[in-house]
């Protein structure tokens, strides 16, 4: 068996699902990403001793809902962004002039409906065809880093803050609620100092109550 | 049963929503040729180490005015968070755009075309076609560009994961740091000049 057939299945794969969709790769390979970062940064806040616990309190509920925010956001906006964009292209909305001249030479009809296809509807030579691709790829790389931006740059630190302060507020009431707890039973099981024990008094605080009797 | 109706409701639904808005925008036909050429060399060279760039550079210009505006934590909750998140954007875009650059070098190194490759069956021309697929080695597959892209950025999520704990994080902390005793610094020329 030679080396290359080793990676077969994988070679294959990529190729059906990557090879011509940039787009899906960069979402699939950017959420992997997120997580990773998130644990490392996570990591990173916790073992930095220059930032105070307050803060620790803000900035690690920050990175978590950062990661998780953007995964979100960006299956939500990223991928509507690239849905349109290929979609727009797809039917024939947004085209380049060498394809669009070529579709009116050849009479296509229902170029732009939702429903046409440009690949299978419009019967294009291998120029043009190339043509389109280069395009579409490009609108599509496009289209991804602008849904990108907007999601990650802009939606997701605004919602990330929000949930941090918010989990800070939370965790601050708890810590504090469990710092006058500590206080009261401080207080309860306080037992009074005794300065010097002498004979007499370890008597009277041992038999003190049965000589009563 | 119930389900699968509303799924198909949806389905519908969502279909008749993109056809009433896409039959609202006009055809649209990109003649300008500077503009045309932009698009079709984004589509051909552009990857993700360029849209780790761009994210980068459009995040450094957004995400610290956001953590700056947070006006529900306290002043210096948000200095600290300011700093870390310019530090965490630099180290990011840095460790990010090399790696993934990287990595795709390295595979386009070694996912050549039978034909450019010298002497197929020594060890070095072995190793040029070692992520070559079969669909190019038969010639249905002429162009590599994405697929070697694609093979590069899944190598780089690879590495990420040892260059997250390795170079990220710990970079992340240093600049953080560096950027909050500049802050405080800077505060405190400020409070004796007042």
């Amino acid at each position: 068996m030679s080396m290359s057939s080793l990676f077969n299945s994988f070679k294959n794969y990529m190729v059906k699902y990557y090879g011509s969709d940039h787009g899906k790769m960069l979402v699939h390979t950017g959420v992997i990403g997120w997580v990773l970062s998130a644990a490392a940064q996570v990591v990173a806040i916790a073992t930095n001793d220059k930032i105070s616990g307050k803060q620790k309190l803000y900035l690690i509920p920050q990175e978590l809902a950062d990661a998780a925010v953007n995964i979100a956001s960006f299956y939500l906006v990223t991928q509507s962004f690239k849905a349109l964009s290929n979609k727009l292209v797809n039917c024939g909305k947004l085209l380049n002039k060498p394809v669009r001249e070529f579709l009116q030479a050849n009479n296509i009809k229902n170029v732009g409906k939702h429903t046409f296809d440009v690949l299978r509807d419009g019967n294009l030579n291998p120029e043009t065809l190339e043509k389109f691709k280069s395009f579409r790829s490009g609108v599509d790389f496009i289209g991804t880093t602008v849904g990108s931006i907007l999601s990650c740059n802009i939606i997701t630190p605004i919602i990330r803050n929000e949930i941090a302060t918010h989990k800070q507020k939370k965790n601050l009431a708890r810590m504090e609620k469990y710092n006058v707890q500590i206080r009261d039973n401080e207080t309860k099981n306080t037992v009074p100092y005794l300065p010097k024990p002498t004979m007499q008094t370890f008597q009277a605080k041992a038999y003190g109550t049965s000589l009563k009797i | 049963m119930s389900n699968i109706n509303n799924i198909n409701f949806i389905g519908r639904m969502s279909s008749a929503m993109s056809s009433t808005v896409l039959s609202r925008i006009p055809n649209m036909t990109i003649a300008n040729k500077k503009v045309l050429n932009a698009i079709n060399t984004v589509g051909a060279k552009f990857s993700s180490p360029e849209n780790r760039l761009i994210l980068g550079a459009s995040a450094l210009m957004t995400q610290p005015f956001i953590d700056a505006s947070n006006k529900k934590v306290d002043e210096e909750t948000r200095k600290v968070s300011v700093a870390r998140t310019v530090a965490k954007i630099i180290a990011g875009t840095f460790t990010g755009y090399f790696v993934r650059a990287g990595c795709i070098k390295l595979i386009d190194y070694m996912t050549k075309l039978p034909n450019e490759v010298v002497n197929p069956k020594t060890f070095g021309g072995k190793l040029k076609t070692l992520f070559t697929p079969d669909a190019a080695k038969s010639g249905i597959l002429k162009d590599l560009t994405k697929y070697k892209n694609a093979l590069g950025t899944i190598l780089a999520l690879g590495v990420m994961l040892v260059t997250n704990f390795l170079i990220d994080a710990p970079l992340t902390k240093y600049l953080t740091n560096k950027f909050v005793d500049y802050i405080h610094k800077n505060d405190a020329k400020r409070e004796e000049k007042a």
